[in-house]
């Protein structure tokens, strides 16, 4: 980039860096009401079993408890994303180990504790389907029986227990297949991986005279739970208030109501408000983890290594409950299609419902599942075909004006530039450089998504500047992003902007902090308001100035003119004598990304918005005894359009990598007759700081044509590509293919044994 | 949760306290696994007996042989600098257990005390031929550490008893030890398997002398592999040898299939660290020649 700038585009420090560092910032989970109680949810303990009879009356009688509700104390009322499957509580069947039989509000956690353990339930277990493999067996016992009776959006495809199943079909298949020379089928599957956040799920209830609920609670989507709660409480949404003081982290596991309703109802119930925040064990057997998958893959390639069709399907473990899966099914097909020109296509998604925990959003929802299984084969099928797995990358990569797999048209497409600068970064000619050693190569493409975002920008009688946003602050430094915008398009200093964010009431509406949106879309927003802030702050610096408003310009915290000059605050404070202040209502919204509709069914999520290119390459050594691996290196070049301020960028990227090589390495939510053997963080194995390598970060721009300087979302896509980087080093060091996630020492040493998994 | 908490200031306090809540009491080290136990609900104590103001229980003593009191906590180990050549498995035990946090109060009586058979410094000192000291109402006695330990969690401590040293003796020359531990991250992480291995080379170092083998996470108990020590003693210590005393020692063990590993994958394991500690010895050996 060439654009001259200030503020935007440089490390500047995050304005939220010094309550962060210093421990002074407020989390949901510090904050705090006098006279508050505790709430705590008993969770079912049988994977599928009618719910006979619950006895609250001991829990009542117990010293501190408050009250115990269930599903006979809410409205009968069924909420959920596109499809509304979900109940606050199991009424008369449980579908999951984990799953809200009852709550209970107590003066401390330990009483709400002792009450737990005091409520009587009886249940009846039944038959449960503790797979993917057996929720679609002919005859699978249904999960939920009265499906075809719940509300959906329209588009979704539905059938017993597959609650979507998305589709894409371009060319033709026989033809593509028959113009091949050799066509590959290989199988794949992924496991099922919580987002790992620092803060669990946590909120405070608290209900007015007025019959309206404040909730304070690390969401990263209040309006989302404001509209959630509206419906479970059967309230208009202005009556409900959704405060984020502060996030520990979210990844898209704080994107649909976790505990909020619970405090709701049970503050509403006791006149008190309440605080429910999750154990380590509830996160890990009742969040919105990351689904298991099956893939299977059919790709045709020329001898020269051109690809000429590609069938795939891939079958997601969504759970008792369809939370994200039927648009992360949707999404799967774009990521299954990978970033390459292939004429002939047949893709689908499949989310598909089972007796576990309801699966969710988790960094780039889909994206190392899909990604995993398709960068695995690319590597599988160079091999086979005796190419370099870069070179062979080469041949097919989409490039500037290509069509992607819906139609849609490519711009601003980096990615032969960060497979160049991956592979030369990590020494790709040298592949092997000693025995058990070796680099892999893996790229991807993903989306900005859209939704709308609108910020006010009030300009204050000192020249400082508020920024008064809908958007959380999810630990990204997004809103910094935002602010630098501001401050740039303003002629102001990043510290000269406060940022207010996230309150229902009192903020914009923001479509959340989600999909690698926060920066772009707020940004924009940002320069939007500070169009309309031109006009106003134009219209009394010309007639103070004695000046055409055509002739001024924003410059240093002033307008300026032909040697004249008059500061903002000063203009400020004349807006406030007369004219009620400054202050303006930016918008925006991300325009749609055409494409053909011809080619695709059922499909919720047809097009990658203002799409980001990248590629990722890995160095490790695996003992060739034991099967453990060892990062030395790894390097990710990510096609960022327009770096805002590339040390945070770094951050999302050495972050996202570290949670990706979990993925890859160590991490499995390990379910055995429906219920999960390892809930807790002993078992649960996020990688240390010992178990990561340095990460460099290489920031290619090649800008969008939307984003705020032609920025591009960036805070997922360093998720999607470490499995199959690291699958492809495993394979280059040992020459064993690991084809299932994650990739244990176990898994490589049997492997190299020449033993199947145990 | 709810006990009474009690801090005696002497041995004599915390052993008449000891005898005083028997079952019902408990003696607090580190707590790194008696509080998270007792947060899961697993042991509810009503009576806590915390060491933390009892003098003297934190010292290594070294002379003709080393006495660890039962307070020493694993961070004191790793920087010991009598560990730091010939017992350098204590440290090398020491040092990957938890993090240093966990290290900086974490003890190694404690950690005996647990009985976890995935114990990362147990086998080391099982393979130092240690013995631990026991003091109770009925007075002091001290026992093999390898007929201490009698099960998950278990060991030969009589309600009240309190643990308060472990011995062993200094190595004799041309020893050395090794210890390396398989786990799916390299920090705070629960062994899959852990090795722990002494070997003392004859005067020719040409064969074994003695060799002791202790295995982690592969039985109900931090065990001996006694087979192999056999195969080793009085042989020359060819590569063939050595793997012998693998596949030996993978027989042995009684390793369970769970959630952090499969029995298999367990015994191969085994028969891949133990040669490979007794090659570490090996070198260590003939490094310090």
């Amino acid at each position: 980039m060439s654009i001259e700038t200030r503020v935007v585009g440089k490390s500047l420090p995050r304005l939220d860096a010094a309550g962060k560092v210093t421990g002074t910032a407020v989390y949901a989970a510090d904050f705090a009401l006098p006279g508050m109680l505790h709430g705590k949810i008993l969770r079912s303990r049988e994977p599928h079993a009618r719910l006979v009879r619950i006895d609250a009356g001991r829990a009542l009688a117990l010293p501190g408890v408050r009250a115990v509700i269930t599903a006979t104390d809410v409205l009968d009322v069924r909420y959920g994303g596109g499809l509304k499957d979900e109940t606050v509580f199991a009424r008369d069947r449980v579908r999951y180990v984990g799953q809200p039989v009852a709550a209970v509000a107590a003066t401390t956690r330990e009483a709400a504790e002792a009450a737990l353990a005091a409520i009587d339930v009886v249940y009846e277990p039944l038959p449960a389907v503790l797979d993917l493999e057996a929720a679609l067996a002919p005859g699978a016992p249904l999960i939920h029986e009265a499906w075809q009776t719940y509300t959906a959006i329209p588009i979704l495809h539905r059938e017993g227990n597959v609650c979507q199943r998305a589709r894409i079909v371009v060319g033709d298949m026989e033809r593509g297949f028959a113009e091949a020379d050799r066509v590959f089928e290989h199988e794949f599957r992924t496991a099922m991986v919580h987002q790992g956040y620092t803060e669990p799920r946590a909120a405070v209830a608290a209900w007015d005279s007025a019959g309206q609920v404040t909730v304070w609670s690390n969401t990263q989507l209040p309006f989302e739970i404001q509209n959630t709660l509206a419906e479970i409480l059967a309230l208009p949404p202005s009556k409900i208030r959704v405060i984020v003081p502060g996030i520990g982290g979210g990844f898209g596991g704080k994107l649909r109501v976790g505990v909020e309703h619970f405090a709701a109802l049970l503050a509403r119930r006791t006149g008190r408000p309440v605080k429910v925040v999750t154990t380590s064990e509830e996160e890990l057997t009742a969040a919105y983890p990351r689904q298991g998958t099956r893939v299977e893959l059919k790709t045709g390639v020329t001898r020269d290594g051109r690809i000429t069709a590609k069938e795939g399907r891939i079958w997601f473990d969504t759970g008792a409950f369809a939370g994200s899966g039927p648009g992360v099914a949707s999404v799967a097909t774009l990521v299954l299609a990978g970033p390459y020109r292939i004429p002939n296509l047949l893709l689908e998604g499949y989310a598909v419902y089972t007796n576990k925990t309801n699966c969710g959003s988790f960094r780039a929802p889909s994206g190392p599942q899909s990604n995993f299984a398709v960068e695995s084969q690319m590597d599988m099928i160079a091999d086979a075909l005796g190419l370099d797995p870069l070179d062979f990358r080469l041949k097919n990569i989409v490039r500037e004006g290509d069509e992607g797999p819906t139609g849609q048209v490519l711009e601003a497409v980096g990615l032969e530039e960060c497979l160049r600068r991956a592979a030369d970064a990590i020494g790709w000619r040298d592949r092997r450089p000693a025995p058990g050693r070796g680099k892999g190569l893996a790229c991807g493409w993903w989306t900005t998504t859209g939704g709308s975002s609108g910020v006010y920008v009030k300009i204050n009688p000192d020249g400082s500047v508020a920024m008064n946003t809908g958007a959380a602050e999810i630990g990204t430094a997004a809103l910094t992003g935002a602010a630098q915008v501001l401050a740039e398009e303003l002629g102001v200093d990043l510290a000269d902007i406060s940022v207010v964010s996230a309150d229902t009431f009192a903020t914009p509406f923001d479509f959340g902090a989600q999909g690698s949106r926060t920066a772009f879309a707020v940004g924009n927003a940002c320069r939007a308001a500070v169009a309309d802030l031109r006009r106003q702050l134009f219209g009394l610096a010309a007639a103070q100035l004695g000046v055409d408003a055509e002739a001024l310009t924003l410059r240093d915290k002033a307008v300026v003119a032909d040697g004249k000059r008059i500061a903002l605050a000063e203009l400020a404070r004349l807006s406030q004598a007369s004219g009620g202040g400054l202050i303006a209502h930016g918008t925006f919204i991300a325009p749609p990304t055409p494409y053909d509709a011809k080619r695709v069914e059922a499909h919720v999520y047809p097009a990658f918005h203002s799409p980001s290119f990248h590629a990722h390459a890995v160095d490790l050594s695996v003992d060739r005894e034991t099967g453990e691996v060892t990062v030395h290196r790894y390097v990710v070049a990510q096609d960022v359009g327009f770096a805002m301020n590339p040390r945070y960028i770094e951050g999302q990227i050495e972050g996202g990598v570290a949670q990706g090589l979990g993925q890859a390495l160590s991490e499995e939510i390990v379910y055995e007759n429906g219920r999960v053997l390892n809930p807790n963080l002993t078992d649960y194995k996020m990688p240390t700081s010992l178990d990561l390598p340095r990460v460099e970060s290489i920031l290619v721009e090649h800008p969008s044509l939307v984003g705020p300087y032609g920025a591009k979302g960036v805070g997922e896509p360093p998720n999607i590509e470490p499995p199959a980087a690291v699958a492809n080093a495993v394979a280059a060091a040992t020459g064993v293919r690991i084809t299932t996630l994650p990739i244990t020492a176990e898994k490589i040493a049997l492997a190299l044994r020449g033993e199947g998994p145990a | 949760m709810s006990f009474e908490y009690h801090e005696p200031t002497s041995i004599a306090d915390a052993v008449a306290l000891g005898a005083r809540f028997g079952e019902a009491g408990r003696f607090l080290a580190g707590g790194t696994d008696l509080i998270i136990q007792m947060r899961r609900g697993r042991v509810a104590p009503r009576h806590v007996l915390s060491l933390h103001r009892v003098t003297g229980l934190d010292r290594i003593e070294v002379d003709g042989a080393v006495r660890l009191g039962a307070l020493v906590t694993h961070r004191a180990i790793e920087q010991c600098p009598h560990f730091q050549g010939p017992l350098g498995a204590l440290v090398e035990g020491a040092e990957v257990i938890g993090g240093h946090q966990i290290r900086n109060v974490a003890t190694v009586g404690g950690n005996i005390v647990n009985a976890s058979p995935a114990a990362d410094v147990v086998p080391v000192l099982l393979a130092l031929n240690a013995t631990v000291t026991c003091l109770g109402p009925d007075g002091e006695r001290t026992l093999p550490l390898g007929g201490f330990l009698s099960g998950p969690g278990q060991t030969a401590r009589r309600p009240g008893e309190l643990l308060t040293s472990i011995r062993f003796d200094r190595l004799p020359p041309r020893s050395a030890t090794a210890f390396l531990k398989a786990g799916r991250r390299k920090a705070m992480e629960i062994a899959v398997v852990c090795v722990a291995v002494r070997l003392t080379l004859d005067a020719a170092r040409e064969r074994c002398q003695e060799a002791r083998i202790a295995l982690g996470a592969v039985a109900p108990t931090t065990m001996r592999a006694g087979a192999a020590e056999r195969a080793l003693e009085g042989q020359p210590l060819t590569d063939e040898i050595l793997r012998r005393a693998g596949r030996l020692a993978a027989g042995e063990c009684a390793p369970i299939d769970d959630v952090r590993a499969s029995a298999r994958y367990r015994r191969l394991l085994v028969e891949t660290l133990v040669p490979r500690a007794l090659r570490r010895c090996l070198d260590r050996i003939g490094r310090a020649a």
